[in-house]
């Protein structure tokens, strides 16, 4: 199971398809906090063989600027548009989780994806569970995906 | 009733059984549910997914003080700094409300899974689903402050 591989191939395939936006994926770490400086997280929750949670972590001009590239449109503000689409690409990185995930006989199920937005937001390490991060450059910045997780 | 405010009914009652018995904290519920949160200031966020036959999310959102409160009865000292004994207090708070949800929403024949519990912060932020959902928010009153139990259930 090579969850770094898998979610940056499941995030190239969402821009290549959806967002038209250059994209250049780094390395994966292991058990190390994202250093993004995230005003906005869209989470979805992971249950079944491996239980956890996936978050896509964007400072505001990084989450304005691909849902801009999304939508066709200028995008000034965190609001109801942008909640939106990083919460689609959460949605549909996990769904792409799930497929390759699946190649490695298991299953997992998804749940329904949330955004935090705010200033000086901190999320829980899950006790015990192993974090798994990788950093995407776009024009306009940096952003990470990152799994935290514990297998059943 | 509709078998939405029944479970609305039911996360009210698992709420206050899981305060008085694990907490050690008196709490009830103060009123109708919310329309809307709005914006959350120096809270902390307890949430856990749903998934399977029905899938959503439940959250539960303390202002700091509580949180602190909370983790002082379970680890029976005085806890003064957000720290990650709040964090695992309030991410095990989350975890058995989903449980007990799990067995509300089972009960009416959904088979459900959780996730792991996770946990957010902050000194100001928002906390929004994305899909098509049915949703709860529960007010509730402690001696040290409010709280709220969310619940979302896609449609």
């Amino acid at each position: 199971m090579q969850l770094g591989r898998y979610i940056t191939e499941a995030t190239q395939e969402v821009f290549a398809t959806m967002i038209f936006m250059d994209l250049e994926p780094g390395e994966t770490r292991e058990n190390e906090k994202p250093n993004i400086d995230a005003n906005l997280s869209s989470m979805i929750g992971l249950a079944g063989d491996l239980r956890g949670i996936i978050s896509v972590l964007c400072p505001a001009a990084v989450a304005q600027g691909i849902t801009g590239a999304m939508l066709g449109m200028d995008v000034t503000e965190l609001d109801e548009d942008v909640k939106d689409a990083i919460g689609e690409i959460a949605n549909m990185v996990a769904g792409g989780l799930k497929e390759a995930i699946a190649g490695d006989k298991k299953n997992i199920e998804l749940a329904i994806p949330t955004t935090v937005i705010g200033k000086g937001i901190r999320t829980s390490g899950l006790k015990g569970a192993t974090s798994v991060w990788v950093p995407f450059v776009t024009p306009m910045g940096e952003f990470g995906i990152e799994i935290k997780y514990v297998l059943s | 009733m509709s078998n939405f405010e029944e479970v609305g009914e039911k996360v009210i009652e698992t709420t206050i059984e899981i305060f008085t018995t694990m907490v050690m904290m008196d709490v009830a519920s103060s009123g109708a549910p919310l329309n809307e949160l709005g914006s959350l200031q120096k809270s902390i966020t307890g949430m856990i997914g749903l998934a399977g036959t029905h899938k959503g999310v439940l959250a539960v959102h303390f202002p700091n003080k509580v949180a602190m409160a909370i983790t002082s009865n379970f680890l029976g000292m005085d806890v003064e700094d957000m720290n990650e004994d709040v964090q695992d207090a309030i991410g095990e708070i989350a975890n058995m409300l989903g449980g007990n949800l799990k067995t509300i929403l089972s009960e009416k024949g959904k088979d459900i899974i959780l996730s792991l519990p996770s946990t957010i912060s902050g000194d100001q932020y928002s906390f929004t689903s994305q899909a098509e959902v049915d949703q709860l928010i529960l007010p509730f009153k402690t001696e040290f402050g409010s709280f709220y139990v969310e619940v979302e259930l896609e449609k």
